[in-house]
């Protein structure tokens, strides 16, 4: 992909992810966000709807909806045919809980993208993230879209617990003539506390980077580029996007680089009362971040393939940024953990903008 | 009377101006195209209202001089964007 016209600073973000709810019916271990039954009340319709203009005026092309279960929301189908009719497209992550015959009859639309949770290629696996049930839940939402024209990915957020599955759920992804994406699990929400508990062993990582390399089919939305080879590269970026080509909306309209920095210090703005072009152009957050260089990467070899790796994952793990994603390759095998401060002058902590 | 080819963008496909030229997205893959097209072709080319000659024209107004490279780049440029599947040309009637 084009980094060099990327680092020229693009007009607007090429994606947004827009977690629409913080209301979730499962209470999934690791989930980014600590979603749970009752989350704090989000936008209002009229407030999205504010949101989705904005973000079409300013030439967005896509939207990637989380949370929270998006479904929850009465509005949500309400509030995606808006942003279909306003040219977006969107990709919508969901458990699959609430998805009926009558949803994915509503889904089926050209601009949309459907990714569905599933965390292990059987119910045991699965349920023992997800919470009981989820799987078969998921699996009968995967029928009832597979059987439409809808673009549609079986998605599974990498563990040491379902490591051993991917070829199964590689399977089963097609089985439903859907497409497997993997994504990386990361220390946010509920993920801190069972970061060392799911995580992938080192050795677990460069199995899988290796496992990726034979499965160009498997797509991983980027969240593996610190760990991808040379054979995956023309498949998307090499470094981070957070602030360069996309962002984060929370579901109070709180504007973050990305859905896993979603802390005070990280906050640049909301919506839909702060005008979006300025805090995307020139907020203190984002214009930092663009900046961030990892210096101590810079001689190693594999930095043209990860340009430190994701900063997300360094910051939530060393609490500061600047410094090397702690999972990527080369770290892999030399590097557990950096102490705080061990940065160079190239680090960056971000002080709070909203006190 | 009107000459040259029209230019739209195909179904799924957006564009937008940015400082190296033009971003396109396309809806299948999705994929992004980066376009070094500079000054050249304003995003709003892509909605038809004019031609490939009149698209010249206006660039090379007042620069005679440029004509001859200016028309060479930008046919270079809607040939390639065609090939990729971005835009589809018509013809004036």
């Amino acid at each position: 992909m084009g980094n060099r016209y990327v680092d020229l600073g693009l007009s607007a973000p090429v994606n947004v992810t827009w977690e629409v709810t913080y209301t979730c019916n499962l209470s999934c271990i690791h989930c980014l966000s600590d979603s749970g039954r009752k989350g704090p009340q989000g936008l209002t319709t009229q407030e999205c709807l504010r949101v989705i203009d904005i973000l079409a005026d300013q030439k967005v092309f896509q939207l990637s909806i989380g949370g929270g279960e998006p479904f929850t929301r009465p509005d949500f189908l309400d509030l995606m045919d808006y942003a279909h009719r306003r040219g977006i497209v969107t990709c919508i992550s969901t458990n699959g809980t609430l998805i009926t015959e009558e949803v994915a009859h509503r889904l089926d639309h050209p601009l949309v993208y459907v990714q569905v949770s599933l965390d292990g290629a059987t119910p045991r696996s699965n349920d023992a993230i997800r919470g009981d049930g989820s799987f078969l839940k998921a699996v009968r939402a995967l029928e009832l879209l597979g059987r439409r024209n809808i673009g549609l990915s079986l998605n599974t957020v990498l563990t040491c617990l379902n490591f051993p599955e991917l070829d199964q759920l590689s399977g089963l992804a097609a089985s439903f003539g859907a497409r497997l994406r993997v994504s990386r699990f990361r220390p946010s929400g509920r993920g801190k506390s069972t970061w060392s508990e799911l995580n992938l062993s080192k050795q677990q990582m460069l199995d899988f980077s290796e496992w990726l390399n034979r499965h160009l089919e498997v797509s991983t939305g980027d969240s593996f580029f610190s760990v991808s080879s040379e054979e995956r590269r023309s498949l998307g970026l090499n470094m981070c996007g957070a602030c360069k080509l996309t962002c984060c909306i929370s579901p109070l309209g709180e504007i973050y680089p990305c859905a896993f920095l979603q802390e005070p210090e990280f906050l640049a703005g909301k919506l839909p009362e702060d005008a979006f072009a300025p805090i995307w152009d020139k907020s203190p957050v984002f214009t930092s971040f663009r900046q961030l260089e990892v210096k101590s990467c810079e001689s190693c070899q594999r930095f043209n393939l990860c340009h430190g790796g994701c900063p997300a994952v360094a910051y939530n793990t060393l609490r500061r940024l600047g410094l090397p994603d702690p999972e990527c390759l080369a770290n892999c095998i030399t590097v557990k953990s950096m102490p705080p401060g061990r940065g160079d002058d190239h680090s960056y902590t971000p002080r709070p903008l909203h006190p | 009377m009107k000459q040259g080819k029209f230019y739209r963008l195909q179904e799924g496909v957006q564009v937008r101006r940015e400082k190296f030229g033009l971003l396109f997205y396309d809806y299948r893959g999705p994929r992004l195209y980066f376009v070094p097209s500079g000054d050249l072709i304003d995003d709003s080319f892509f909605t038809g209202r004019q031609t490939e000659q009149e698209l010249i024209e206006a660039v090379t107004a007042g620069q005679p001089w440029n004509h001859r490279e200016t028309k060479g780049r930008v046919v270079q440029i809607l040939e390639m964007l065609e090939e990729k599947g971005l835009v589809h040309g018509q013809p004036v009637c």
